[in-house]
């Protein structure tokens, strides 16, 4: 069954991520959006039914617009540099609906807006709080464990963050290697746990604590290749065992503690090298 | 001759939206294709010299040039519509005893189809048509199979061929809704 | 990233013979002009288009295989057309939009 996405965003969020140009319903910017449809298919639209959605098309014509006004959606976004003529814009004026320009293709277009909604990807990563000062941020997610499927949404998700933030791509490939294994040890060992990312001019900082059976032997975790991960695991290609070291290995600082019984905190650091 | 040197390497270019039209004649039975970046096809009957066209179809698809992204060197594609996958459908056709011949070697026919009918209308060259195998065989990276493009000329009775045209499907079946 | 471990990873149905292939990239559209003209080699085709054209288009341009989202049933002519071209077929029940995020998650990014 498809999930239900608690969306958790309005047009103006969608116009920034996707460098849009707002040709229609300027003023309409703050709308919330319901849910998110990609097609190309005049049938398709006029079937879905989630009133107040925005639709994401590479069909520039009058048609589409009106089923998609028909279809109760509340904005179309016209993908890959594709220009609605005359006629399109006055119906969507007349009828209050927004309309929006990317340069973007229909994938990279879809990747943006799911990035840009941190409840969008799925339940198993849940936004908690989320605090932007000046030239800080910190996000707090909550991460499900046991969920395969699903596991490598957060590290994708904090690396789309520090790229808007304009790090370099370097120090955000080190940061994204490191979440994503710190991610893959909660998958695998944890019920459940929470992330922070702290994000500044100096550093960026990640905390992840989880709620499980901990480690006995943090020097013998530490070691190249070993692992407790079941077979059904590696099947799948992961519990190569590689986790830990490999954080060591792309972080500035890493600190582990961890109660039998009771779960593991990892704390690693990256420092951000001013030029 | 300088240019005949390059290796091209070719790009699609000009790429614009337009329709495939189809029509028929009632006094002859020929059939005439072209292109038309109208919005609304031509419903009405015309008389065009000996003929009577009546509109049959049309569907939505596009019209592009090819340019080496070496030497710029452009070649246009004017009298080309479209692209199709020969699945074999007439015995005695000559595309499929090609198709039957190649497709041991993963090799696929498509038939370049342009403006109808073959005998009134301007053809594309089998220069053209060359270069346009080369640009999807290039575009296609695969060591593993290749697709080799035929003229419609080949085809046995293209009015009756089950070819699969790439077009644009479903996008428009909606009726404007009268206010 | 090879197809079979997409295909395990996001529990896509699969519709045609499959064979191992590498995946580079993703390309989302209804529109058949749109893959002649966009779509590159490898590429992971998502579309609800099920017409038996989609194995023409997808063979032309050599593209790894097709997805059907959205639980759409793909006609049997469709598929027997695929398996004689080596097209592969897949299915999803989710979305063209949700099946990105998941895309995004195994790490199919643009």
């Amino acid at each position: 069954m498809a999930e239900e996405f608690r969306l958790n965003l309005n047009i103006k969020k969608i116009k920034e991520v996707l460098k849009a140009d707002v040709v229609q319903g300027k003023k309409l910017l703050s709308t919330k959006i319901n849910g998110v449809y990609a097609s190309d298919l005049v049938s398709d639209v006029l079937a879905y039914s989630k009133s107040g959605s925005v639709l994401l098309t590479g069909l520039c014509t009058k048609q589409v617009v009106i089923s998609a006004y028909l279809s109760l959606f509340k904005a179309i976004i016209f993908i890959r540099g594709k220009k609605p003529n005359k006629e399109i814009l006055e119906f969507a004026e007349e009828k209050n609906m927004i309309i929006l320009l990317t340069e973007n293709d229909m994938f990279e277009a879809c990747v943006k807006i799911a990035n840009a909604d941190s409840n969008s990807i799925s339940n198993f990563v849940k936004l908690i709080e989320s605090v932007e000062k000046k030239n800080t941020i910190i996000r707090k997610f909550h991460i499900d464990g046991q969920d395969f499927s699903n596991s490598g949404l957060l590290s994708t998700q904090i690396k789309s963050i520090l790229q808007n933030i304009g790090y370099d791509p370097y120090l955000i490939k080190r940061v994204s290697i490191s979440a994503y294994e710190g991610e893959m040890n909660v998958v695998m060992h944890a019920k459940e746990a929470n992330l922070i990312l702290n994000a500044n001019e100096k550093e960026i900082q990640i905390i992840i604590d989880d709620r499980g059976k901990g480690i006995s032997d943090i020097e013998l975790a530490m070691q190249k290749g070993y692992s407790t991960a079941t077979e059904d695991q590696r099947v799948l290609g992961f519990g190569s065992g590689m986790g830990l070291p490999n954080i060591k290995k792309n972080s500035d600082e890493l600190k582990i503690s961890s109660e039998v019984g009771a779960g593991t905190k990892v704390e690693m650091k990256f420092y951000v090298i001013q030029e | 001759m300088h240019e005949e040197k390059c290796s091209h390497i070719w790009e699609m270019v000009d790429v614009i939206p337009c329709f495939i039209i189809t029509e028929k004649c009632y006094h002859c039975g020929k059939i005439a294709t072209y292109f038309s970046t109208e919005h609304t096809p031509p419903i009405e009957e015309y008389r065009e010299g000996v003929h009577l066209w009546n509109f049959m179809g049309s569907a939505q698809s596009i019209k592009f040039n090819l340019k080496c992204t070496k030497c710029d060197k452009l070649e246009k594609f004017d009298e080309l519509l479209g692209v199709m996958m020969c699945t074999g459908c007439d015995e005695k056709c000559e595309v499929n005893v090609l198709l039957k011949k190649l497709e041991p070697k993963r090799t696929w026919i498509y038939v370049a189809f342009g403006y109808l009918p073959i005998d009134e209308k301007k053809q594309l060259s089998p220069k053209q048509i060359s270069i346009l195998e080369d640009y999807f065989n290039q575009r296609r990276k695969s060591s593993k199979s290749t697709i080799k493009i035929v003229s419609h000329k080949l085809v046995n009775n293209i009015a009756n061929c089950y070819a699969e045209i790439i077009k644009d499907v479903d996008m428009l079946c909606l009726t404007l809704p009268e206010k | 990233m090879q197809l079979i471990e997409i295909i395990e990873k996001l529990n896509l149905k699969t519709l045609t013979n499959v064979e191992e292939r590498n995946v580079e990239g993703v390309f989302i559209s209804d529109m058949l002009s749109d893959v002649m003209t966009n779509a590159k080699s490898g590429n992971l085709w998502l579309t609800i288009q099920t017409h038996k054209n989609t194995v023409s288009a997808a063979n032309l341009v050599n593209l790894a295989a097709i997805v059907i989202t959205h639980e759409k049933e793909v006609p049997q002519e469709t598929i027997d057309l695929a398996n004689r071209f080596y097209v592969i077929i897949l299915g999803s029940d989710l979305s063209t939009y949700e099946l990105v995020s998941k895309l995004v998650g195994i790490g199919l990014t643009p």
